[in-house]
């Protein structure tokens, strides 16, 4: 009720408002001026320039021909602007109406606007760390998702393709940012909206640029969610004067190549290490393995047994219909990716509808609609041993048959006892193939918004924005197959049913005040904004069907309680935000900003949090004594510092929960229970982050060659931290904010225009340091222990920790010298390093051998990307990279378990045998059994993390531009593509070495344990043909 | 003028209505500040408090008790990689420094007890302040103090010095508290139990299943008992036998509970209790006690289900030769306890291994039975009584108490010559009758005979491997049986956090 209530206050005040403003309306005398606008050298004339009356909103932008008209009063300035032109501005002269403007062509880009949040900004006068891509420049590239397509082009932008599941897993990080617990995924901004759902639904082609806001300066204006950097998302919109219809098209087949699979035994191979695991035990070898070259050419290959060449395809119509008041741009797609695992299928229709109406010259108003309907299917491929049907069919021995002697999928295998087969091993080509495990989901983004010139230079805007999402998630695992390992089939047949409805509101309300006064440029903004989200959550689970053709929920004989939930999540946030941009002849720049948020996550003693920023800037090029140098043709310096929070700390974390489903049962009968789960914390807040950066742009040789150097340092305070109390209080964590976490880095970028003319060849690139420390962590805690990990006060964050591995025990002379694992280390065994010296090797307790072992971070990111052109030819190469970090191949665990219980590695046939016959050091002897290989697979160590430095050729496009055909198509450019063409890497453990598997099945989870890899989707190599055709 | 009255205005009705707005609070939980206002979320306070009991009983107990007594042992199979943890507590090779053992089975013990106390606490702290029927009031009461008595009690004889918390914890401050010395804890508890005497209501006018009168006289007897309090013992044995709510059932394989029926029945004095099915309020443990790696085939017989599945990895609580050998011949218990079951896919020669049997009752979901666990039945009262006297020198009297229990299991009086005579014939007697009860350690602490005991049958198993279940050719670990000991250690996840030890 008292919702509903605040709802209709909100819409009465908005009235009101937009009452209040019409009061206020009254009008200048203005007359129509139109002129032409030409390119210098060939005169000819140039379509969809911007030419802006300066100081107000008043603009236009020219027609094909290179026409255009607006409203202004003799003594008006016309600033006209393009892309790749100087900027210039003309006075509008009493009684001449008509002009011809000739643009000068420029090789900087400074005259760009930039959009920035709540509003946007000359490029030469930003004082942040901004970096801008132009949606264009990544339509080629053939990928579903917008982070990936920009993998390799922002300097400190870490874009990591975690998995290859269509649709899924681009892990982004700005900055390097992290949190021990809450997200560190980036804020989404599309169209000035925050985004709750997921990005990576957003169809690509519908965006007109992106801008990446690092430093605290850009991101302040979004208060306590912007620490971990801000996308801000702005969609193709009609320009006055245009209309067009364009097609684009891409189709082609993905695969995975066959260069970087993990090597696994093959059947004679695997037979061959069953027969010499026997010899070396002294047992007697198994029929099976005695003659291992009877398996020559009966391999089966379970791994390739789950892949295949898949296709995709893109179809993108945009349609622009421009009148003066009226501009509309529509963009439909549909877009149908089939996954090289079998049985994945993404499909994508998308549409988007942005409308612009100007009601006056004073009034503005805007529609956008974007509804897009995302299904998808993936097997349960990624996981650990048990879980992910990729890392247990790579496991499964390979003399197991896939089919049966009538040629039909096996339902399991599992050989005698005596062979050491003690796990049954399902067929996972039929858990990929019969398991339904399937999303559907119908987004809608919706904006709404009126501008009015209040009076000159005064402009009020208000927003209204909603964004709503119903997905559906079906899982279905019929009797005949699971992804699981040593189940038998017949397995219970089971099902998950999960429906999510979303509704998020967005309403803003701002006044931006304009004002020029001799060579003193002000803005000034404010605003206030509320915003609200609900998710209502119902999931059903239930098992044991009677006929797996009705995977219904009647259907199932037991409903799984302990997974059938309803929920509800629900958060509010209001905030009142204000920002001054303060410039002296565009030369000495200033820009203060300030946001305060209050949040309902946060405790109810805490409930407010303000987030300034503060930045300056210095176009040294400007002035008199660089102007006299010809080299230099730009040079600015900025400095910036902010504060910003993280509220990713859940919705309710700051309430003492009673759980009411701590049920017991007495004789039979469920009795309820509950007990209080949690303890209170009124006082839970955001994370703090304090953000330092420094720059420097400069353009070189006529901007010929433009470098942006930063350097940013920034503490993370207040983190969110379950921190871990006695559970003799019977609770285990107290939420709490804790902790400091220091990240500093340097960032290049370059862009060089090598030559141009009739050959034109661009060179971009890029490349980063990120580093981070841990400064603090709880009172009386410095560090916190993962399975893998450690993170400890004084080092970087998620550390790699275990015994560090010397080698193998050579012989009775180097076991005997050496310090052992009591009872269990042999000749041949894993000598591990003694670290406290005590003459024992041991795993945790008081005398603990762990140590730092290795580190998920890179010493260094990077990006190349190269552009030629040569008359109707172009061809774009992007390159990315990263050096110096590591990955635990966690898969060896069973991969190289030396009992011989699973296939393993190839590697593993040079394992140690003897001391005559030692390998080649990786892996130790299968002699003893558990007892003592045990140490090796199930003690982490250093034998688990290796180099996975990366340089990987994103994407190769070569283009040909035909031109127009006839009268019917105005332009039309075809082209071949190649995405994900090679990766140099020394990385042997698996095909991807961005793989970061978050989840490595021992209990660990999120941020403190980086650098998993479990094995998960192959992110394919994809070969594409496309044209983009205007008509 | 009058649009900025307008704009202040409505500033001043958007910031009043923030707080508003900014209240969330959970729909779909419930939050401390709104529970424990009525008597049914007392009620079901309660019940959560016994929630825990169903952890312990199905995973820990065992491992803790069982398993490090000379009852049971840990069956290795060489194929697979050992699961040391459970080995450790078997083999007696517990990794321990400085009082502290990094042993998870240690840990959740500890932490499912004091789960017990915390929701205890909470209840006993507010409960007196909401007006609600006394006799229910007391019931209640009684067993929150009950629950919480067994918790410290369990703590008491596993740790001896834990941390007192006697109210519940609400600020991360006050979470962590120094160890309390063991004769302090007993105190408390013994307060504990005896409240619950007077309050709770005899078994028959109490809800079937939840802690009865009967139920606290015989915790509180064995809390005596193992002080040695004989006489306080033997009164309070005395009122539970002479209550008349309890009795021998006939056949002794009918005494213990099947998935659904014959739960808390006439000999039953406290059982944990169990429901089959999805709830997840099952037990399990009958799977855990099965010697590995076991085919579907060879389970099915076992427990009677439609679809077994493989179980591999190792044997836990596999009976030993020695408690084999206690048996007396003629002894009904002995086939009704243990069984054996030929492997097919063992290293082992034979094949061939004992289970426990006593609760392996079919059942019809696989790896999922309602099985109940006892705690306390009607024949532990009659030796727990013939103890007491006996060590009150009235060992003739004793001598009754302990022939019923005989004569049920098919045996003639005992053939005791004296105190002393007695005291043994007695101790094996409760090894035979309350084997795989969880009881076996407990009476080799209470009579000091750890060293004794453990020491010998250490090293009869290190000196014969292959009969206590490794193939041939395999033994123990080296460190096997050097770390003998009474008490455990505390557990390491929590020194690691408490200032206090």
């Amino acid at each position: 009720m008292k919702r509903n209530f605040y709802l209709f206050l909100n819409g009465k005040r908005l009235i009101t408002l937009m009452a209040a403003m019409l009061l206020t309306f009254f009008s200048y005398a203005q007359s129509t001026v139109s002129g032409v606008v030409r390119s210098e050298g060939d005169m000819e004339t140039i379509p969809g320039v911007s030419v802006l009356v300066k100081g107000t909103t008043r603009g236009s932008v020219t027609d094909l021909e290179g026409q255009f008209t607006v409203q202004a009063s003799p003594g008006e300035v016309l600033s006209v602007s393009y892309i790749g032109y100087t900027t210039q501005e003309v006075t509008v002269q009493s009684g001449r109406s008509e002009y011809e403007i000739v643009l000068a062509s420029s090789m900087s880009d400074l005259t760009e606007v930039v959009v920035v949040g709540y509003g946007s900004q000359l490029k030469k006068e930003i004082t942040g760390s901004v970096q801008t891509i132009t949606g264009d420049d990544l339509m080629d590239i053939p990928v579903p998702q917008m982070a990936q397509k920009l993998q390799g082009q922002l300097a400190g932008v870490q874009i990591n393709q975690t998995t290859g599941k269509p649709g899924q897993g681009m892990n982004v990080r700005i900055r390097g940012q992290l949190s021990v617990s809450a997200g560190s995924d980036p804020l989404y901004v599309v169209d000035g909206f925050p985004i709750t759902g997921d990005i990576a639904t957003l169809n690509p082609d519908e965006i007109q640029d992106i801008t990446i806001l690092k430093d605290a300066a850009s991101t302040s204006l979004y208060g306590s969610r912007a620490a971990n950097g801000v996308v801000l998302i702005t969609t193709k919109r009609g320009k006055a004067g245009q209309s067009s219809v364009s097609l684009n098209v891409y189709t082609g087949m993905q695969n995975v190549p066959d260069y970087n699979r993990l090597e696994m035994m093959d059947a004679v191979e695997f037979a061959q290490f069953k027969k010499e695991y026997f010899e070396d035990a002294g047992r007697p070898v198994p029929e099976m393995f005695q003659n291992p070259s009877q398996y020559e050419g009966q391999t089966q290959d379970w791994y390739d047994a789950l892949l295949q060449t898949a296709p995709i395809t893109n179809y993108n119509l945009t349609i622009n219909s421009n009148t003066e008041k009226m501009r509309t741009s529509v963009v439909a797609g549909y877009f149908d990716q089939e996954g090289v695992v079998l049985n994945t299928d993404y499909e994508r229709f998308s549409l988007r509808i942005n409308s612009d109406y100007t009601a006056s010259d004073k009034l503005t108003m805007g529609f956008n609609l974007a509804p897009n309907y995302v299904r998808d299917n993936t097997p349960r491929t990624d996981g650990s041993r048990g879980t992910g049907i990729l890392f247990n069919a790579l496991h499964t021995w390979p003399n197991m048959p896939i089919y049966d002697e009538n040629g039909e999928l096996t339902y399991f295998n599992r050989f005698p006892s005596e062979t050491g087969n003690i796990f049954a091993y399902p067929n996972y080509v039929r858990s990929a193939q019969e398991i339904t495990n399937e999303t559907k989901q119908v987004n809608l983004l919706s904006n709404a918004y009126l501008e009015y010139e209040i009076i000159e230079g005064l402009v009020a805007k208000s927003t209204m924005n909603a964004e709503i999402r119903n997905s559906k998630y079906f899982y279905f695992n019929p009797s005949t197959a699971t992804p699981g390992m040593n189940v038998a089939i017949p397995t219970v047949a089971s099902s998950v049913r999960d429906n999510r409805e979303v509704f998020s509101w967005l309403n803003e309300n701002t006044v931006t005040y304009t004002k020029s006064i001799n060579d003193h440029n002000f803005q000034l903004l404010g605003g206030f904004t509320n915003q609200k989200f609900r998710l209502d959550r119902t999931q059903i689970a239930a098992n044991t069907y009677a006929d797996d053709r009705l995977p219904t929920v009647q259907g199932a004989i037991n409903i799984n309680r302990g997974s059938t939930i309803s929920d509800v999540q629900e958060w509010a946030l209001t905030s009142f935000l204000s920002r001054l941009t303060y410039n002296y002849q565009g030369k000495y720049l200033l820009t203060a900003a300030i946001r305060a948020d209050g949040s309902s996550r946060f405790g109810s003693e805490n409930r407010w949090g303000v987030f300034p920023s503060v930045s300056a800037g210095w176009v040294m090029s400007d002035e008199g004594f660089l102007n006299t140098s010809d080299k230099v043709s730009f040079m600015k310096i900025r400095g910036s510092y902010g504060v910003t929070g993280n509220n990713n700390i859940g919705n309710y974390t700051q309430y003492a929960l009673v759980n009411n489903t701590v049920n017991h049962v007495f004789d039979n009968s469920v009795v309820p229970g509950a007990a209080v789960t949690s303890l209170s914390n009124p006082f839970l807040g955001w994370e703090t982050t304090q953000q330092f950066d420094i720059g420097l742009d400069l353009g070189l040789i006529e901007d010929r060659i433009q470098f942006v150097y930063d350097f940013y340092s920034k503490n993370t305070t207040n983190l969110l931290y379950n921190v871990q109390i006695p559970q003799e209080a019977g609770f285990g964590s107290f939420t709490d904010n804790i902790g400091e976490i220091k990240f500093w880095g340097h960032e290049f970028s370059v862009i060089s225009r090598n030559t141009s003319g009739k050959f034109n060849w661009t060179t971009n690139a890029n490349i980063s340091f990120n580093r981070n420390r841990v400064q603090e962590l709880a009172e009386g805690i410095d560090r916190v222990y993962g399975t893998f990990h450690i993170t400890q006060v004084g080092q970087p964050f998620g550390q790699f920790y275990g015994l560090r591995k010397l080698g193998n025990y050579m012989n009775e002379e180097d076991l005997n010298s050496s310090p052992q694992v009591p009872g269990r280390s042999t000749v041949g065994s894993i000598k591990l390093e003694d670290i406290n010296n005590d003459g024992i090797i041991s795993q945790g307790g008081d005398n603990d051998d762990r140590t730092i072992i290795g580190s998920p971070f890179p010493d260094f990111t990077y990006g190349i990307t190269n552009n030629f052109r040569y008359g109707k030819w172009d061809l774009n190469i992007i390159g990315s990279g990263s050096y110096g970090n590591q990955l635990i191949i966690r898969h060896l665990y069973s991969t190289a378990n030396l009992d011989g219980v699973f296939n393993m590695v190839q590697k593993a046939t040079e394992r140690f045998r003897s001391p005559e016959d030692p390998g080649d050091g990786i892996f130790g002897t299968t002699v003893g059994g558990g007892n003592v290989t045990g140490i090796e697979r199930d003690w982490m160590n250093s034998n688990f993390v290796w180099d996975a430095s990366f340089f990987s050729i994103k994407n190769i496009t070569l283009g040909y531009n035909i031109g127009t055909i006839a009268n019917v198509v105005k332009s039309a450019r075809v082209y071949a593509s190649v995405q994900n063409v090679y990766i140099f890497t020394p990385y042997w453990g698996g095909p991807n070495p961005e793989v970061s598997q978050q989840n490595n099945g021992d209990g660990d989870g999120g941020n403190l344990s980086p650098g998993i890899d479990l094995t998960g989707y192959p992110v394919p190599r994809t070969f594409t043909v496309g044209a983009n055709i205007t008509f | 003028m009058k649009k900025i009255n307008i704009i202040i205005a409505l500033l001043g009705i958007m910031l009043s209505s923030c707080e508003e707005f900014l209240t969330i609070v959970p729909e779909t939980a419930l939050s401390s500040a709104t529970f424990y206002r009525t008597e049914t979320d007392f009620e079901q306070a309660v019940n959560a408090t016994y929630a825990p009991m169903r952890t312990i009983a199905n995973t820990r107990s065992w491992l803790l008790c069982e398993m490090r007594s000379d009852n049971t042992i840990y069956a290795r199979n060489i194929n697979f990689g050992a699961t040391e943890q459970q080995e450790d507590l078997s083999d007696h090779a517990l990794p321990e420094a400085q009082g502290i053992t990094s042993n998870t089975h240690v840990l959740n013990q500890y932490r499912q007890d004091y789960l017990i106390i915390a929701r205890a606490n909470q209840i006993l702290d507010l409960i007196d302040e909401v007006e609600f029927d006394q006799a229910s009031k007391d019931n209640l009461k009684g067993q929150a103090l009950f629950l919480r008595g067994y918790a410290y009690y369990e703590l008491a004889r596993y740790f001896g010095s834990v941390p007192l918390h006697l109210s519940p914890v609400t600020a991360r401050e006050e979470a962590a508290l120094p160890l309390t010395p063991e004769a302090e804890i007993y105190n408390h508890l013994i307060g504990d139990i005896q409240s619950a005497v007077n309050l709770l209501p005899v078994q028959s006018q109490q809800e079937v299943g939840r802690a009865s009168k009967g139920a606290a006289q015989m915790l509180l007897a064995d809390v005596y008992i193992t002080q040695k309090k004989w006489a306080e013992a033997e009164t309070l044995l005395k009122a539970i036998v002479n209550s008349g709510e309890y009795e021998l059932i006939d056949n002794y394989e009918d005494v213990f509970s099947e998935s659904v029926g014959n739960k808390n029945n006439a000999e039953s004095l406290f059982e944990v209790q169990y429901l089959e099915g999805p709830e997840g309020l099952n037990s399990s443990f009958l799977y855990n006690f099965m010697p590995r790696p076991i085919s579907p085939d060879e389970l099915q017989p076992i427990t009677g289900t439609s679809n077994p599945q493989p179980l591999d990895g190792e044997g836990n609580n596999i009976p030993t030769p020695d408690i084999i050998a206690a048996y007396e011949d003629g002894d009904l218990r002995k086939d009704a306890s243990i069984a054996y079951v030929e492997i097919a896919g063992s290293d082992r020669e034979d094949k061939v291994y004992p289970y426990i049997k006593k609760y392996a009752k079919h059942h019809d979901l696989h790896g999922n039975h309602g099985i109940n666990w006892p705690i306390y039945r009607y024949a532990e009262v009659l030796l727990f009584l013939a103890e007491a006297l006996n060590e009150q020198g009235k060992t003739e009297e004793a001598a009754g108490y302990l022939n019923q229990v005989r004569d049920r299991a098919g045996l003639d009086d005992a053939n005791a010559a004296g105190q002393t005579d007695m005291r043994e014939v007695i101790f094996n007697e409760r090894r035979v009758e309350l084997a795989f009860e969880n009881k076996r350690w407990f009476d080799i602490t209470r009579a000091d005979r750890v060293q004794e005991i453990i020491g010998d049958f250490g090293a009869r198993a290190l000196a014969n491997p292959q009969d206590y279940y490794y193939p041939a050719g395999a033994t123990f670990r080296s460190n096997a049986f050097t770390n003998i000991t009474k008490y455990y250690a505390l557990p390491a996840a929590e020194a690691e956090i408490t200032p206090h030890f």
